[in-house]
Parts: structure tokens; C-alpha cells; sequence
């Protein structure tokens, strides 16, 4: 009896930490910074990062990629696909910061397709970042492209 | 015949045609050197004595060098006399600022002041009046900024008196010596354009495409000078080296100037009569303005396309290159050059 009673108890601990594991992994990606920043708030996944993301010390620049939209938490985005140019992609959002480009961050680490991102967004791109801009999009979708303020992963 | 002797007979045989050809190109670059020693000025940006960026003045032929800053406080760069020769504008950043090669348009402050240096006087404060350039008379510059776009500003007034969009320039915007377009670095249909804008109406025209950037105008209003990386170079890693080109406004009949491996071209610049032309050659990608610059550079334009060094890749897609007299002068940085005559040392 002490045999199975310490087995049922073994088992319950045990789906306690696993719950409790996942209650941890879950997350919505909501911060003080992605709900206060800019003027759009969006959770959307990852579709396309169309071409090579390049890691290049000398140059920084801007990338496009393409979003499904999952909700809209501010701002007005009435489009069910969106492009979100993202600063120096390579670099995790923690670290992409710099004397060029202040004032952006997240804890997004790496950019996946698929993968599901809460972003504080600005629209249009030119209004925000001055540099170069790889836009595989350009000449074949006329929609105006986000710049990506803060990047956080949400996971569920 | 001993063993020594023989090795010093085919070392003389090997070396001699060497000799002879280097002596050929000493008296080719010495009869460059006279041809335009006495041509106007060329202004650049070297380190000086006290180690920050200052500006010096030097005959084409690289004589008669004079630091006209010397400010062991604050470090220079971008130098450009205006069309009449009478003026220079330049920015002016912070002792230590590292001076970014794509950026540097939108760091510091811009001054101008006499084509001597002296009387320099500051136009407003820190990263204001970016990329700023001549209008043909001098009296106004265009400008480049983020929202505001293209703006040409009286200097007298410092008041807009002309605004439009940037369409996608992001860098490195000249007005043309006529007047009628601004050159710049866009993000057109792809990053790393360089593009014609025309100055009244807006209208942009993709000049040259893939890896271009810091364009320049020739002194016809009609041609672009800018360096370029094409595509397909197997030097450096596969990303290539960056060669001197230049297009007509239109895009059209773009040729190399000058290229060699192991060496990145930039700083590209025409004598005022586009008879010869101004580069850096640095090692590095980007110019130098990181560091110390590179060495300037001067080569005819009658003598382009030119490539030298070993440059087997480049010599395999320019089989007609010439081997062009090519006069070295110090390491510096965005040399600029004008025929007025500027004066007696101060």
C-alpha cells in the first residue's frame, strides 16, 4: 500500500512540475515596452524571410518579412498579411540597439518562420529608419511596410 | 660558370624586365604628377600631427600639403569647395567620434568657411543640416533628412525654401552642378542604389544597381561617378572588391574606371574639367574613415578602364583594361578638388 501511495504521490508531483512547466512556457509576449511602443500593437506569425539574412559587421540594414496576422491589440491594421522590416535580423533583439537605431529591443532571440512574434510597430518603414532595406516584396505587393519597434517570441 | 653565378644571371634576367617596366611607370607617374601639380587644390581629410581628423590642403601633385584646422579638439571631414571655389563646407565632430562611412552625412555639425579654413563658421548645432551639398551659386545647400526628406535651405536665411520626398534615398545625396537632379544612395528595387533624382519634380531614375553607393557627379551634370562590388567576384571571401564606375544619368553605358583586386575604390571624384579623377585604395571595405583613410589616388580619365595589381579576376572580366599611370598621394579620406587658386600658405 505505502508502495502505490508513494507512487500516486510521485505521479501527482510530477504532473504538478510538468503544469507547472508549461504555465511557465506559455507566453504572451506582453512587456511594459511592446504595449507601450509605437503606435501598433500586433501578435502575428512568421510566414516568409524571404532571401538570406546577413550578419555583415560593416553595414546594417533593414528586412522585410511577411506576417499572417493573429490579432491586433492597438493601432488599426486591416489587412490579414503584413510586412514588418526588421533592424540587422541576425543580431537577437536584446542586443540590435544602437547609435543608428536607439530605441528598439524585444527578447526575440532568432527569427523563424512559423514561429509566433508580439511587435510594437511603426508604419510607414521610411518614417523610421533611414538605411538600406532588403524588400524582396518591392514591385510585387503595393502594401506599406511596418518597422519593427519591439519584438517579443510568444509561445502557448 | 659556378652554381652562384649562374643563380645571379637568371635572378638578373628575371628582374631586369621588371626593372624596366616599374622605371616606365616611375616616369609615367612622374609626368602625371607635372601634368597636374599645378592644377587648383585638392582639400582631403587626414589625420594630423595632434592624431584627430583635420583637413589639408595639398597641390594635386601632393605638394605644398598644409593642415588648415589643426584642431587637436574637435575631428573633420567631408570637405566640398563650392562650384566657385570660394567656400568650403565640411562637418565638424566631437574629438574621438569614430567617423562612420555610410553615416558621416548625419554626424556632427556642418561648418563653412573659407576655402583656406579659415573663418570657420558653425551652421547649426549637432547632426543638423545633414548631407548637406552646393547649389550651383553657393548660396543654398540640399539637405537629407529621414521625414523631412529633400530640403534645399537658404544658407543666408537658413529658411526651406524647397522640400521633397526622399523616395527611398537614404544616404549620400549630391547636388548636380547644374542644378537640375541630386544623386544619392536608395533603396529603390533593391538596397544600395544609386539613383537620379530630378531636382524640381522628384522624379527618380535607377542609375546603377546591386552594391552601389557614394555616387558623385561628374562636371557635366550628365554622368554619375560611384563605386561598385558587382556580383560574381571570387576575391575576398566571394563578396568581391569594390571597383570605380560611372553611368550616365540615365543608367545607361556604365563602364569601370578603375579596379583592383585586394583593394576596395572609393572616395570617387572628378577633377572640375572631368579630366581626371580622385579615388581612395584601401584594403579594407569602407574607405578608412574609420581609421586613418587610405592612399588618394590619381589617374587620368583618358586612361580608364585601369586595372593594376595582379588582379587575375578582374583583368579575366576586363580583358581591355589598360595599365594606367596611377600617382599616390597620402592616406586620407572624400578628397575633393577645385581649380581656383586658393593662395599663400596663411
Amino acid at each position: 500500500m505505502k508502495v502505490v501511495s508513494a507512487l500516486i504521490l510521485s505521479l501527482v508531483v510530477l504532473s504538478g512540475v510538468s503544469c507547472a512547466k508549461k504555465a511557465q512556457k506559455a507566453d504572451t509576449g506582453a512587456d511594459a515596452k511592446v504595449t507601450t511602443l509605437g503606435s501598433i500593437e500586433v501578435t502575428a506569425q512568421l510566414e516568409e524571410i524571404p532571401g538570406e539574412v546577413r550578419n555583415d559587421p560593416l553595414y546594417d540594414y533593414a528586412h522585410v518579412m511577411k506576417y499572417k496576422m493573429l490579432q491586433v491589440h492597438r493601432g488599426k491594421v486591416d489587412k490579414d498579411v503584413i510586412y514588418v522590416g526588421h533592424y540587422n535580423p541576425a543580431k537577437p533583439r536584446d542586443g540590435v540597439a544602437d547609435a543608428r537605431v536607439p530605441q528598439i529591443g524585444g527578447n526575440l532571440k532568432q527569427f523563424r518562420v512559423d514561429d509566433v512574434h508580439r511587435m510594437a510597430l511603426e508604419v510607414p518603414i521610411d518614417d523610421y529608419f533611414m538605411g538600406g532595406i532588403i524588400n524582396k516584396y518591392f514591385g510585387v505587393v503595393n502594401d506599406p511596410i511596418y518597422w519593427a519597434v519591439w519584438t517579443n517570441r510568444v509561445s502557448k | 660558370m659556378t652554381k652562384q653565378t649562374l643563380w645571379l644571371l637568371v635572378l638578373a634576367v628575371t628582374l631586369l624586365p621588371a626593372c624596366g617596366v616599374l622605371a616606365a611607370q616611375d616616369e609615367r607617374v612622374a609626368q602625371l604628377a607635372k601634368e597636374v601639380g599645378g592644377k587648383g587644390w585638392i582639400v582631403c581629410a587626414s589625420r594630423g600631427e595632434n592624431g584627430t581628423w583635420d583637413l589639408f590642403l595639398m597641390r594635386p601633385d601632393g605638394s605644398a600639403r598644409r593642415n588648415i584646422t589643426n584642431t587637436p579638439d574637435y575631428e573633420e571631414g567631408g570637405p566640398r569647395f563650392s562650384p566657385d571655389g570660394k567656400k568650403l563646407l565640411y562637418r565638424r565632430f566631437t574629438k574621438g567620434t569614430v567617423i562612420h562611412h555610410d553615416l558621416w552625412g548625419f554626424q556632427g555639425c556642418l561648418m563653412i568657411a573659407a576655402p583656406d579654413g579659415s573663418q570657420p563658421v558653425q551652421v547649426g548645432g549637432d547632426r543638423e543640416f545633414p548631407w548637406a551639398s552646393w547649389s550651383p551659386d553657393g548660396k543654398q545647400i540640399a539637405c537629407l533628412a529621414q521625414k523631412e526628406g529633400i530640403q534645399v535651405i537658404d544658407l543666408e536665411t537658413k529658411k526651406v525654401v524647397r522640400q521633397l520626398p526622399r523616395r527611398g534615398i537614404y544616404q549620400q545625396l549630391f547636388w548636380s552642378p547644374d542644378g537640375q537632379w541630386f544623386c544619392g544612395v536608395a533603396n529603390a528595387r533593391m538596397m544600395w542604389t544609386v539613383v537620379r533624382m530630378n531636382a524640381q519634380t522628384g522624379e527618380l531614375t535607377i542609375v546603377h544597381e546591386f552594391q552601389s553607393c557614394t555616387p558623385d557627379w561628374f562636371p557635366d551634370s550628365q554622368h554619375i561617378i560611384y563605386p561598385s562590388r558587382p556580383a560574381g567576384q571570387p576575391g575576398n571571401h566571394g563578396q568581391g572588391f569594390t571597383q570605380l564606375w560611372y553611368s550616365d544619368g540615365e543608367g545607361k553605358d556604365a563602364r569601370m574606371i578603375y579596379g583592383e583586386d585586394g583593394y576596395h575604390i572609393y572616395g570617387g571624384a572628378l577633377s572640375p574639367d572631368g579630366k581626371y579623377v580622385l579615388f581612395t585604395r584601401c584594403p579594407q571595405d569602407g574607405g578608412g574613415s574609420e581609421r586613418s583613410g587610405a592612399p588618394i589616388c590619381i589617374m587620368r580619365m583618358a586612361d580608364a578602364p585601369a586595372v593594376a595589381g595582379l588582379s587575375k579576376d578582374l583583368r579575366k572580366v576586363h580583358p581591355q583594361a589598360k595599365d594606367a599611370p596611377v600617382l599616390q598621394l597620402v592616406d586620407g579620406w572624400e578628397p575633393y578638388w577645385t581649380y581656383a587658386e586658393i593662395g599663400a600658405q596663411k
